[in-house]
């Protein structure tokens, strides 16, 4: 029996969407609220399975959220304070490098042109060469002048996102039943569920990529450091950060450690050795950690995930394409449910 | 002078105002059984049921924190029969309808699906408990409310969460549920006996008079 939706359902049909619409536009609106905002959910979805855990030794919410809290703050303040020091001297050692890594880039290719001109008779030219280098120093010293904007924002944040962590993991759960509390009537079961099945779905996808990526920078960066490579620290967490975009990531990760290999120590045993760690982390990667931890987790098929990470990368570049695959998620979830909707199919 | 006339106020005056004792009065207000409020009310509805015996005061304080209460006017659908549901109710004011429609519809007959009304549901009854059980449950029923009703409403998230964080008191829940369900299955099982051999009557019978 479908009986017909009152008047009064409509309106909060209607203000409850509008309001949501309004909210979600008003959050677009204001990037100092919003970032850190998000920033500070994403660090409490990885956290958030750990509070159950200890809620089950008998703890109250608030203690147990206590404890995970200052667990997170020493968790993340120790090494950061351990390894801050190390990055950035490897990171200002970094532009003393570059230099020889662009005479070494300059030499390889006219290597090749040469050969080339050798055995085709094709005249390459220098232009290439010239833009693609004229184009990375442009965007290294963008980035470079950039820093001072960020560095207030970053200040900011050091103090926002933990305070916001603290609250989502300790009022998270009351913000939520007073929102549902809003929720018409009509569409409130389907609502609740599937708000909780996306939620727990980005929240597993984020907590695997966030294992994921740790497992690879830790290998990488522990397997340079034993060959005592320099940068291993600043190698290993580009190739941890980049490990977050899926299929493009671990090869983006593995160009800068490949250069530099090749303009510090030559075709060597060295750079062998480097590219064959990159190649067994990333293998232990795409063969264990990815079936077991990721796609699990996301159901979706491996086309569904390359596309969705174009489209991603076109709309909001590098940060659309990590987020992509949570949306294509959701998007998935959301279309299934109204396919159920509109064909009735009531699956037991 | 001040303090004299304080003094000689005191000593003049025949009697002082009785003292307020705020502890006494704040129990008197609060055993007041009109006095409610939502922290104290919900568990102490819930004590009320008679399937949630087995939980203790604390847990049954917990277990309404896992609750939504929802308000339906009068005449509202609180889920359509076929729909897929998560949600299992308990009502905590107010009366509901539970009906069912008939899906094999009569052809010459008018195209309007023909309405059951199977049962009235009183203050204190529940409702949709197989939703929490089944994997992707499909409501049997649909469920009206009959007056301006609350429903304290569990649902399958919360059950989730629950058995995640507080693993008692979901399980003390499911047992619950349980019991209504093995109840209902009890008596369900009696009603096929019943017609099986009503049905073995009426064939006998047939046999008898072809």
């Amino acid at each position: 029996m479908q009986t017909a939706i009152s008047k009064q359902e409509k309106v909060r049909l209607f203000a409850f969407f509008l309001g949501l619409v309004l909210f979600l536009f008003s959050l677009s609106l204001f990037p100092r609220v919003t970032i850190p905002l998000s920033v500070a959910y994403v660090i409490s979805l990885i956290f958030n399975p750990l509070i159950p855990v200890v809620m089950r030794f008998g703890l109250k919410r608030s203690t147990s959220v206590n404890l995970v809290f200052t667990a997170i703050l020493f968790l993340f303040t120790y090494p950061l304070i351990k390894i801050t020091p190390t990055v950035t001297s490897e990171a200002q050692n970094v532009q003393y490098y570059l230099p020889k890594v662009e005479s070494f880039l300059k030499t390889e290719y006219r290597n090749i042109t040469e050969r080339i001109e050798k055995r085709t008779g094709y005249v390459v030219g220098n232009d290439l060469l010239d833009n693609s280098l004229s184009y990375g120093q442009k965007a290294t010293t963008e980035i470079l002048l950039q820093i001072p904007k960020y560095l207030g924002s970053i200040i900011e944040w050091i103090f926002l996102v933990p305070l916001f962590v603290f609250f989502i993991l300790k009022d998270g759960k009351s913000f939520k039943s007073n929102f549902l509390k809003i929720v018409p009537n009509s569409i409130f079961e389907r609502f609740y569920y599937l708000s909780h099945q996306f939620n727990r779905q980005l929240g597993d996808y984020i907590f695997a990529k966030f294992v994921e990526a740790s497992i690879v920078g830790v290998i990488i960066s522990t397997g340079l450091f034993i060959m005592d490579v320099r940068f291993a620290l600043l190698l290993g967490l580009v190739a941890g950060l980049t490990n977050v975009i899926p299929y493009l990531g671990p090869i983006l990760g593995t160009v800068p450690a490949i250069i530099f290999g090749l303009a510090e120590y030559g075709w060597g045993p060295t750079f062998g050795a480097i590219t064959v760690l990159y190649v067994v982390a990333n293998s232990i990667d795409i063969a264990l950690v990815f079936p077991i931890l990721v796609s699990k987790i996301v159901n979706l098929h491996p086309l569904m995930v390359v596309i969705s990470v174009i489209l991603g990368s076109t709309f909001f570049g590098v940060m659309g394409m990590v987020i992509s695959i949570p949306l294509a998620a959701a998007f998935k979830l959301i279309s299934i449910e109204i396919y159920n909707e509109l064909y009735g199919v009531k699956s037991r | 002078m001040t303090k004299n006339s304080f003094e000689k106020d005191i000593e003049t005056s025949k009697e002082l105002p009785p003292k307020l004792d705020i502890p006494i009065l704040k129990y008197f207000w609060q055993s007041n059984p009109l006095f409610t409020s939502n922290k104290n009310s919900i568990p102490r509805f819930l004590r009320k049921i008679k399937v949630l015996e087995n939980f203790s005061d604390y847990e049954l304080r917990l277990l309404s924190k896992a609750l939504h209460l929802r308000q339906f006017s009068d005449g509202e659908t609180i889920f359509n029969q076929n729909d897929i549901g998560v949600g299992f109710y308990f009502i905590f004011s107010g009366r509901v309808d539970i009906i069912v429609e008939d899906d094999q519809r009569v052809s010459d007959s008018s195209n309007e699906s023909k309405l059951n009304h199977v049962v009235s549901l009183d203050k204190m009854d529940y409702f949709g408990e197989l939703a929490l059980l089944q994997q992707q449950s499909v409501r049997n029923a649909t469920a009206l409310a009959r007056e301006s009703c609350q429903l304290l409403g569990i649902f399958k998230p919360d059950l989730e969460n629950l058995i995640n964080t507080n693993p008692t008191i979901a399980t003390k829940l499911l047992q619950a549920v349980s019991i209504i369900t093995a109840n209902r299955l009890f008596s369900v099982t009696n009603e096929v006996r019943r017609l099986k051999f009503k049905i073995k009557q009426l064939e006998s019978q047939n046999a008898n008079s072809n």
